[in-house]
């Protein structure tokens, strides 16, 4: 019952904190004045200024992309020279040398597509001008690109031909300035208050009572948990994340973490509706979400309360987060899984077969539960389309979304898009799964090696970040082939997506009469949640049988792995 | 009109025949689904034809299993060719109203002494002299004189209307008959191009045109069966993985299954199935695009539609009030341009019961 009221108060606190925000971005994002002008608004003109940027010149969405392209691939280039230079360069207390090449690609490449696998230990393997310089800034703007991007795609959806799809110079710069940059700090400085430390000085080194040296890690870490949170990347300070009592000091700092993982994917739902100048519009795809978030929630909860058959009730606490118990591990599970957030205060491994195969779910339908800052945004209007479609041809009906025609070209556009989710993990995992030198990474036998395995490459094309621990990321193989996963999975969506925004904001929009398919009503609820679960389901499950479902079964027939 | 002169045995016998002659790869090449079916099911043939003659333990579900696939591929054929049968038939059934007869030619206005001639000779511009009981030859302009005509075989209306020289009720369209006194017409269509002729290549539907509806599922299907075969193409070394060997029928059987085949298999059926319905209620669509913007429009005809190849609205008989197909069909015939912002049908609207 505590834990029902608890997760009640989460949905209640994130879902108006998500609608507060959404009229915050709306004014944002329209270039309007709004709560901040007065202090950031200067520092906004001065980058434009400095770049030589007019705010008001909309680009096409060939343009958008080639934008977006052009300032990941500098980050990745910037990121991957500092990784790889950290040793010469300052900020470097526990004089930490450069990392190997492969790791330094699939970290760099990680942190721009916003997934923040960490195949390397933050504490042992990067210095602090490396977390802070190259993976904070990459956080911030990795986020921001995402946001930037859903924006664009949202204008395309409801805009018109003359206001464009915007810019993204500007859109990627008031993402920072005006929303991620200030709920860091506010979420900054509770953590701080909470115990998580910010500090410029080296690892602690104490003599202990039986006289050994221990050396304990610390650093500038309240700053980057702060939007590793709040910008779905997931990157922790420290190498066991939000498990490490330094990152999440207490329950105070882990409900406000929870939270901050959805707060701007929840808010995105409502800047659609208004967007949209109908907010019901938001609503619908926010209850959709909602509905299969709750459901993936139930199924962890049960799992994990309910112990493991094997070693009695109650015997299930390997890999929790003990000093909060399995609901909040639960509830942090569902959340970072369904957003592509990837930080975690429980073990996932550790988990009932059953939960896992929520959390691969989760990923594997493309992060559209709520979902990455905007990536999970843009990746539920790309199941819209397909579910716009598909009840037009079903009622016989031109099929329209917000008065516009969707046809052959948004079509493909989204199936192209969907095609690297399959590409990505079915294809990666099965390379991964046959060849002997990717076999190394695998941990455990049977088939929990297969759901590590499967983690590993949805976690990667879902830009997620989280893995099933044991699993040997950082073999060469996997850092190099995971690598090319996260960018398959990050710009083979943004591309096709921009393309269809670029496509239906050419198109005339006609008011809607009574025999227009609305878009808002329960029945379109249902709709998409069907098509969501359709894809997922049919594409994924024939694998996920020979996973977590044989797994689980093993499990009753009193075998573990 | 009832179903059973539409789709008489003899139909369903070349449909048959037409389900195998379709098997041609080119023609299957149409359609991704069924013709990745088509591969699928004779790939599983020589497999099982190989377990047959190894003698292997399953050859028995291997051969059902190929038994099925090709059982699918025809009936999806079957289909088409039922949809594309009776599209002919309901051509040959308007042709039998087109009947060969002889007309009395004149040489002049005034001329007295007609001469006979078979009305397919008739050439457009000729004078022809019709009198009561006569048929129009085909589509004419009035010259002289005023007449009842019985339009019915076009318009459905069953009392004459009066045809008469000069002003807008001047014209006259083939396969009408003169109903009492005598009209003098001048003969304004090129033989084979007159309404009626229209009307029937139409029905034949010599090329189905498809729909921007059809064209997006289409990609939707063949994108759905690319990613179904990558999930049934990684099964194998999962499976290999987990210890197990599927064999590569049974892959076969889960890829077909997998794959949309019974909307892939029966789209084309289903377009021209539509278009049979329309032909029902005396709307000839001449793609799916009109089908379904009918379904779409609750706009009419003009109320009653002046029977002339000049018409505003294509008049056909017992044509049900509210019914009209937009599309094709105002580019050829002039109906009236719709708004652009076009109403959209609610689920009760116009659309006849059929």
């Amino acid at each position: 019952m505590p834990d029902l009221i608890g997760y009640i108060l989460y949905a209640i606190v994130l879902t108006g904190g998500g609608y507060l925000l959404a009229a915050h971005m709306i004014r944002v994002y329209a270039g309007e004045r709004n709560l901040l002008s007065p202090l950031l608004g200067p520092v906004e003109r001065g980058f434009y200024s400095l770049a030589g940027i007019r705010p008001g010149a909309s680009q096409g969405w060939r343009g958008y992309a080639l934008a977006v392209l052009g300032f990941n691939l500098a980050g990745f280039g910037l990121l991957y020279a500092i990784l790889r230079l950290q040793g010469l360069l300052p900020l470097n207390p526990d004089g930490i040398g450069a990392m190997s090449p492969d790791l330094a690609f699939n970290t760099a490449v990680s942190f721009v597509t916003n997934t923040n696998w960490q195949a390397y230990s933050g504490e042992a393997q990067l210095s602090y001008l490396a977390q802070m310089a190259g993976l904070t800034l990459q956080n911030f703007v990795s986020a921001a690109t995402g946001m930037a991007v859903a924006v664009a795609v949202i204008r395309g959806f409801t805009g018109t031909k003359d206001s464009g799809l915007g810019n993204f110079w500007c859109d990627m710069t008031r993402s920072v300035l005006y929303v991620l940059l200030p709920l860091s700090v506010i979420l900054g400085l509770i953590l701080i208050l909470q115990g998580v430390p910010q500090t410029l000085l080296g690892a602690a080194h104490v003599t202990t009572l039986e006289g050994a040296d221990q050396v304990i890690a610390r650093g500038p870490a309240a700053s980057q948990v702060a939007i590793k949170q709040l910008g779905t990347n997931g990157g922790g300070f420290f190498g066991v994340n939000s498990a490490h009592p330094f990152e999440n000091p207490t329950i105070v700092s882990n409900m406000f973490q929870t939270m901050a993982i959805l707060l701007i994917p929840v808010s995105f739902c409502f800047l659609f509706g208004r967007m949209a100048k109908d907010g019901r519009q938001g609503w619908a795809i926010f209850a959709a979400m909602s509905a299969m978030f709750v459901l993936g929630l139930t199924v962890i909860y049960l799992g994990e309360t309910g112990g493991n058959p094997l070693l009695g009730a109650g015997a299930n606490m390997e890999g929790k987060e003990l000093r909060f118990g399995a609901a909040l591990s639960a509830l942090w599970a569902e959340a970072t899984t369904a957003a592509s957030n990837g930080s975690v205060n429980a073990m996932h491994d550790s988990f009932m077969p059953l939960s896992g195969l929520v959390t691969l779910i989760n990923m594997q339908i493309g992060e559209v539960i709520f979902g990455g800052v905007g990536a999970g945004f843009y990746g539920m209007l790309l199941y819209v389309v397909l579910a716009v479609f598909l009840a037009g041809l079903m009622v016989g009906r031109s099929p329209e979304y917000l008065g516009r025609k969707i046809e052959g070209r948004e079509v493909t556009l989204a199936i192209l898009a969907f095609l690297s989710m399959p590409l990505g993990i079915l294809v990666g995992g099965a390379i991964s799964a046959t060849v002997p030198m990717a076999l190394q990474s695998v941990q455990d036998a049977g088939p929990h090696g297969l759901s590590e395995i499967l983690y590993g490459y949805s976690s990667a094309i879902g830009n997620n970040g989280s893995a099933f621990a044991g699993w040997g990321a950082a073999e060469p193989w996997q850092t190099t082939a995971l690598g090319l996963a996260m960018l398959l999975g990050r710009y083979a969506i943004i591309v096709p997506m921009l393309a269809i925004a670029g496509s239906l904001i050419a198109k005339q929009q006609s008011p809607s009469t009574a025999g227009t398919f609305p878009t808002h009503g329960p029945l379109f609820v249902t709709l998409l949640i069907v098509t969501v679960v359709i894809f997922g389901a049919l594409t994924f499950f024939p694998v996920l049988a020979l996973g977590p479902i044989a797994e689980h079964t093993a499990l009753i027939a009193g075998q573990g792995y | 009109m009832s179903r059973s002169d539409l789709a008489p045995k003899g139909l369903y016998m070349a449909a048959l025949k037409a389900a195998f002659t379709k098997l041609d790869p080119r023609q299957l090449m149409g359609n991704a689904v069924i013709f990745v079916t088509a591969i699928v099911a004779a790939m599983t043939t020589l497999l099982a034809l190989r377990d047959a003659a190894l003698g292997a333990d399953d050859a028995a579900v291997s051969l059902q299993i190929a038994f099925w696939l090709w059982v699918c591929v025809l009936f999806a054929n079957f289909a088409e060719a039922l949809a594309e049968g009776r599209g002919k038939a309901r051509a040959d059934s308007l042709r039998a109203t087109k009947a060969e007869t002889m007309v009395k030619l004149l040489a002049s206005e005034d001329d007295s002494s007609p001469k006979e001639i078979a009305s397919s000779s008739l050439r457009k511009g000729q004078l022809v002299l019709v009198e009561a009981g006569d048929l129009i030859p085909t589509d004419a302009e009035v010259i002289r004189g005023v007449a009842s005509v019985d339009e019915s075989a076009i318009t459905g209306e069953s009392a004459p209307v009066i045809r008469e020289s000069g002003g807008d009720r001047s014209s006259v369209t083939g396969g009408t008959r003169i109903v009492s006194d005598s009209l003098i017409i001048r003969i304004v269509a090129e033989p084979g191009k007159s309404f009626l002729d229209r009307m029937i290549s139409m029905v034949e539907g010599a090329e189905r045109q498809k729909t921007p509806n059809e064209i997006a599922l289409n990609i939707l299907l063949a994108g759905l069966t690319l990613i179904f075969l990558l999930v049934v193409v990684t099964l194998e070394p999962f499976a290999r993985y987990s210890g197990i060997v599927i064999p590569v029928v049974t892959l076969a059987a889960l890829f077909v299954t997998l794959i949309p085949t019974t909307i892939g298999g029966l789209l084309s059926a289903i377009g021209i199935a539509g278009m049979d319905r329309l032909v029902r209620a005396n709307v000839i669509a001449k793609s799916g695009r009109a089908s379904r913007r009918q379904a779409m429009s609750t706009r009419c005809c003009s109320t009653r539609p002046e029977p002339s190849p000049s018409a505003t609205g294509w008049p056909m008989p017992s044509c049900p009030p509210g019914a009209s197909a937009k599309g094709s069909l105002r580019r050829r015939h002039s109906l009236p341009r719709l708004p652009t912002r076009r109403p959209r049908g609610n689920p009760s609207s116009n659309w006849p019961k059929s």
